[in-house]
């Protein structure tokens, strides 16, 4: 399992997860994990910490599924959830993902046509994502 | 121990349980009330001490918990208060037994018990007894608290007592080994003289007398007690009392930094004069303590060494949870503690690490729990996310405690608290129940979560058994969730809604809820869609117009400027501007909406009507049926005001799938407009107008109301009949009409002649002809010339005459001419009379048809299709000078060459209505006249007037022209006269005219040798002076006719310098033919 979102002012960008079924689920599981990430992001402002790690780490885990966040200079969040059960991926390679979404995501926002808030429709941001995907399962 | 005490914080190890239950029947609301007095005691000072004693009171205590006891004193219950119904002194033994088997459930505990009975008097109730209260009734009962203080002040001893007496037990006696109920088996068979069961019974009674202390308010003597218990027992690797050691002292810790509570508000405590914050530095050696331990010592030790930091406070937790941990059965423990540790957090605000104890709280498995624990559980774990911020895991697990309260396993589903806790969980979703949060953009938030909560909203409301809310929650989800929707979940929503508002339908009423959340309506703004609002104008024939110059005409903008280059911004509020059109009342006005439907079927709106403001409106509702995604569609609202004055439209109404809804335009989003305030004028007379013609329905101007179109030959004419009716309910007053002619670009012009009557017009189209010198340009004849006229009806009456109002009815005439027949040459010849002509016509026949051309005195011409012939008409001169004079105030303005052609014009008509050229084409039924006006030039002009000077010769008293003949008889004198008329501008004469008979024998000769047969009587040749205009002059002389013949005179003029001057034309005397006869013999 992995589901990638892109989350604007707390509200997703984009979102998608592979399979797609129980996807309800997941919506759940990444909307109450935005819990977590506003606490770590409070916590991080309050102790001045290194303003250029974006990175937060595991958000927390859960029976299932790893939640690792990160979140730009711009407060818009990344999260990905992935399998438990899934030890390829260590934090490294998770870092790197984030990396990548962050740089598509550069990208999108960098079009004209793009309405900042509206849902990502990009389809060089859908084929990272697809490409990541692939790459995790 | 199975039951969790989800709401346990850590300042509960510090009170004492006491029980208060009812006994027998008692009325439960009774009891309650009882119940709250008892409550209200949840602290007590004791007497001589500056300790405090706080006590839980539980009217519902499972006794299992309470074999937990001496693991944690906080769980045991030392006290039983009953409350029971005694009437007569008769129950009383009953009464009394009853109460000792109570008693027995928690005997082994009780320190002390209390029975308060209700309703007894008499000889029973006299007798003094420390456990049993006698009161007469529920109500009457003062002194309850008093009794309960008692009460707990005598726990309080019992305590202190039980106190002392284990901190004393040092001596090398055997201690009491204490252990939890799951443990009693694993001691069978023990060696329990080892040093490690020792040490073991040791660390275990340490860590109870610690509690103890806790609980008798020896908060520093209790820090001690764990200090040491938690090394006795960390020796002996007793994990599971050295996580209650370990607790306790993050209990006592936690007492100490918080005196405040860490339960939030509902367990806050009173402020009490020991609170555990200076309990060590007010801490004096009481009548108990200084018997016991040294409080000075432990006050010494104090808070500096014993105490944890807040630090230690959450890593003691959480290794005491880890020990818990390690056994199955002591999960309530471990999740208790759980919830402490987070409680102690949030306080802290350290919620990442509160939120982790969450996590294992969440894990920790209690084995089979009963729906209602489930429900508890999930409600405590989202409240307790709540309070460390985390609003979103708090509304997760409130929407699954909602959830649990219906599962399918319980057999009386509690939809009514399920709905409920689902209201509670829509903040965490960031979802409001108001629709007007929505209105702005396109919605932003967790659609699918949001969309399932929705959904279960309706759910539960309608399972509630309030189809009205369900259908309120089912709208807001319609409405809002819109765009998130499938096709197939857009077909099912509606088709819910429909069957749910079958039953109940939805309205604009606010729904309050018991709990104080109210409902806002939710109006259907996107079923459909509306982009655009447009107020139109009535119908051209309807506008009501200001008569202009009235006061007030222009005056109306603010400014004092009559031209500013700065123009007022009115940003923004474009919907509040005035429209520079005029409705009138009590006529139907007309409100367009572009309109789309975003729904993949057929759209059903009824009862779509405006919203309006400002003046009495009659709107007249209409229903539609939008197809499946729709484009633009345009649907017009109609209504009609009943009173006069400023109108703003503010919204329109709709009923869609049974919900009626009012869309205000300020809340929709892209809806374009023009502005929504446009002026009722009061009301006006409305004409409507029938032509006897049929309509055209082409209109050649917008500003027509009416049209007729006609095709007419050159010279028809044709008469309309135009019938005006007032249908309006105003009385018309005036009515004003005037005629404007549309010029095309050939010249040809209509002419509307004038109104014979008000409501009668003729028209008659005419062509101005050029002269048409050649046959080439014939061709244009061909051309069908379309000639407009517009017939201007004003008229008002009513209110809006008196405001200055009227309206105008424009009717269009539009005359398609044809050629019929052209003049191609005119030419004159001059007649035998002086006073006639001939006039000869080149006619052409353009027609398809035969023609038959008739003038007057003159015989039909038949003329074919295309053909042209010569027409000779005689015609009597002209006299233009006797022309009816026009008026002169017109004359006087108008220019000379206006003047010039108007004089052409005027006599063109004369020689027309002289003529009086007809054509008929009898195949088809029409005919008309013919006109030359425009063929005829200046010298056919002068040749067909007649001369100023009129010459009338008289012969024997009989006028004489030239086909005149006179009658003479041979013998008589016959008298000549000759009369000059002069009609010319200028006096004229003197002239001499002299007289010459002849005879003509019509081969050519003309014999002027008539001496022998004619003399003069007189002279011969006459003489006329001169005549001033308008005056004549008459010379008579004679003639004797000797034979009989015919004679001719002519009348020569001397040849005079005079005459030279003036035209020839003028000197035209007739020739006079006598014809002498014999005398009649008588």
């Amino acid at each position: 399992f992995l589901i990638c979102v892109a989350i604007r002012a707390n509200y997703p960008l984009y979102i998608r997860s592979v399979p797609t079924q129980g996807e309800l689920k997941f919506h759940y599981t990444v909307h109450t994990s935005l819990d977590v990430v506003e606490e770590k992001i409070s916590g991080v402002g309050k102790a001045l910490a290194d303003q250029r790690e974006l990175y937060l780490g595991l958000l927390y885990p859960t029976e299932d599924y790893k939640v690792y966040g990160y979140v730009t200079n711009s407060k818009v969040k990344f999260v990905i959830v992935v399998d438990s059960s899934n030890t390829s991926l260590r934090d490294n390679e998770i870092r790197s993902m984030f990396r990548k979404l962050h740089n598509s995501f550069t990208d999108v926002m960098c079009n004209p046509f793009y309405n900042p808030g509206d849902p990502i429709q990009s389809k060089a941001f859908d084929s990272i994502v697809s490409t990541m995907m692939v790459q995790a399962c | 121990m199975s039951v969790p005490d989800y709401m346990q914080c850590a300042e509960d190890h510090q009170t004492v349980v006491v029980v208060v239950q009812p006994m027998g029947i008692v009325p439960e609301d009774q009891f309650f009330r009882i119940y709250k007095r008892i409550a209200s005691v949840s602290q007590v000072s004791i007497r001589d001490s500056q300790r405090v004693l706080f006590i839980r009171f539980r009217h519902h205590y499972p006794p299992e918990n309470n074999e937990w006891g001496d693991f944690q004193t906080h769980r045991k219950v030392v006290g039983l208060i009953s409350v029971t119904s005694c009437t007569t002194a008769k129950e009383w033994p009953q009464t009394s037994d009853r109460f000792h088997g109570q008693k027995e459930v928690f005997g082994s505990t009780l320190y002390d018990s209390r029975l308060l009975v209700f309703g007894l008097q008499g000889e029973v109730a006299e007798q003094q007894r420390t456990d049993v209260a006698f009161y007469p009734s529920y109500d009457d009962c003062p002194d309850v608290e008093k009794r309960v203080e008692d009460f707990v002040e005598s726990i309080f001893i019992v305590l202190e007592s039980k106190r002392l007496d284990r901190a004393t037990d040092k001596s090398g006696d055997k201690i009491q080994m204490l252990c939890v109920p799951f443990e009693k088996k694993d001691f069978v068979g023990l060696d329990t003289d080892s040093r490690h069961y020792k040490k073991r019974c040791q660390g275990r009674m340490r860590k109870h007398v610690g509690d103890l202390c806790l609980q008798a308010g020896m908060l520093q003597d209790a820090l001690v007690h764990y200090h040491m218990a938690v090394e006795l027992l960390r020796s002996v690797n007793d994990f599971l009392w050295l996580g209650a050691a370990l607790e306790g002292l993050c209990s006592a810790s936690v007492i100490f930094h918080y005196p405040g509570g860490t339960a939030g508000k509902s367990g806050a405590r009173k402020p009490s004069v020991s609170s555990a914050a200076d309990a060590g530095k007010r801490h004096r050696p009481g009548a108990l303590t200084s018997s016991g331990i040294s409080a000075d010592t432990s006050a010494e030790i104090g808070r500096a060494k014993n105490c944890l930091s807040q630090e230690d406070i959450i890593e003691k937790y959480k290794e005491a949870i880890s020990y818990y941990g390690k056994y199955k059965s002591a999960g309530v423990i471990e999740l208790e503690a759980c919830i402490k540790a987070v409680r102690v957090l949030a306080i802290q605000k350290r919620a990442m690490e509160a939120s982790e104890f969450l996590q294992n709280a969440v894990y920790i498995n209690l084995g089979q729990l009963s729906e209602e624990e489930k429900i508890q559980r999930y409600s405590v774990l989202s409240e307790l996310y709540e309070l460390i911020g985390f609003q979103r895991k708090s509304a997760f697990f409130k929407r699954v405690a909602a959830m649990q309260c219906v599962a399918p396993t319980i057999p009386e589903p509690g939809w009514k608290a399920c709905y409920k806790l689902l209201l509670e969980t829509l903040p965490g979703y960031s979802l409001s129940l108001d629709p007007k949060d929505f209105s702005k953009g396109t919605h932003r938030g967790w659609a699918a979560v949001q969309l399932r909560l929705l959904h279960e909203l309706v759910y539960a409301s309608r399972r509630m058994g309030n189809p009205g809310l369900s259908v309120r929650h089912l709208s807001f989800l319609l409405q809002t969730m819109l765009d998130f929707l499938s096709d197939q979940e857009k077909k099912e929503v509606t088709q819910s809604l429909e069957n749910y508002t079958s039953k109940c339908p939805g309205g604009m009423e606010v729904i309050s809820l018991p709990d104080g959340l109210k409902l806002s309506p939710v109006p259907f703004t996107k079923l459909p869609i509306v982009r655009s609002v447009s107020l139109l104008n009535l119908p051209v024939s309807l506008r009501p117009h200001k008569v202009k110059g009235l006061l007030g005409q222009g005056l109306s903008s603010a400014s004092p400027f009559i031209y500013s280059p700065i123009t007022m911004h009115s940003r923004g509020d474009e919907r509040s501007k005035k429209i520079d059109f005029q409705w009138v009342q009590g006529d139907v006005c007309e409100v367009q909406l572009m309109v789309y439907n975003p729904m993949p079927f057929e759209l059903r709106v009824e009862n779509m009507g405006l919203l309006t403001s400002g003046v009495d409106f009659e709107s007249l509702p209409a229903a539609l049926s939008l197809p499946a995604e729709s484009g633009l569609y345009p649907v017009t609202l109609v209504g009609v005001p009943r009173t006069a004055g400023n109108i703003t439209i503010n919204g329109y109404h709709t009923s869609v799938f049974g919900v009626s809804s009012d869309c205000l335009l300020e809340g929709l989003v892209g809806v374009k407009s023009s502005g929504c305030m446009v002026e009722v004028v009061p009301s006006l007379p409305r004409l409507q107008l029938c032509t006897s013609l049929p309509r055209s329905a082409h209109l050649s101007s917008e500003d027509l109301s009416t049209s007729v179109s006609l095709q007419l030959f050159n010279g028809e004419t044709q008469q309309l009949t135009i019938t005006l009716e007032n249908i309006g309910t105003e009385t018309l007053n005036t009515l004003e009409l005037t005629s404007k002619t549309l010029s095309t670009k050939d010249g040809i012009s209509v002419t509307g002649l004038p109104v014979s009557s008000p409501l009668r017009q003729v028209l008659k189209p005419r062509t101005e002809n050029k002269p048409v010198g050649s046959d080439a340009s014939k061709n244009e004849f061909n051309h069908v010339k379309t000639l407009e006229a517009v017939l201007t009806f004003k008229y008002s009456g009513g209110a809006g005459q008196v405001e200055g109002y009227y309206r105008e009815l424009s009717l269009g005439v539009r005359v398609d001419v044809e050629p019929s027949v052209f003049f191609t040459r005119v030419s004159t010849l001059p007649a035998t009379s002086t006073r006639q002509c001939h006039l000869l016509l080149d006619v052409f026949n353009s027609t398809e048809h035969e023609l038959t051309l008739s003038a007057k005195n003159n015989q039909d011409l038949v003329l074919h299709a295309s053909e042209c012939q010569r027409m000779a008409i005689q015609v009597d001169k002209l006299d233009f000078d006797s022309m009816p004079v026009t008026d002169h105030d017109a004359l006087r303005q108008a220019t000379v060459r206006q003047q010039e052609e108007k004089r052409q014009q005027v006599q063109g008509g004369l020689i027309n209505s002289t003529l009086d050229i007809h054509w008929t084409i009898s195949s088809i039924q029409r005919h008309g006249e013919a006109s030359v006006e425009g063929v005829l030039n200046q010298l056919i002009l002068e040749h067909l007037q007649l001369a100023p000077l009129q010459w009338d010769v008289v012969v024997n008293g009989k006028p004489c022209d030239c086909d005149v003949i006179a009658d003479c008889r041979v013998g008589d004198a016959v008298p000549l006269e000759v009369k000059l008329t002069n009609r010319s501008k200028s006096a004229v004469g003197p002239f001499s005219l002299t007289i010459v008979p002849f005879q003509d024998y019509q081969n050519g000769v003309q014999n002027y040798d008539l001496q022998d047969a004619v003399t003069f009587i007189g002279s011969n040749t006459f003489y006329i002076g001169t005549v001033n205009p308008t005056e004549n002059s008459v010379c008579v002389g004679a003639l004797l006719f000797l034979y009989t013949g015919d004679f001719y005179l002519n009348i020569k003029f001397q040849d005079d310098s005079t005459a030279r001057d003036l035209p020839p034309a003028w000197f035209c005397l007739p020739s006079v033919h006598i014809k002498a006869q014999e005398p009649v013999e008588l």
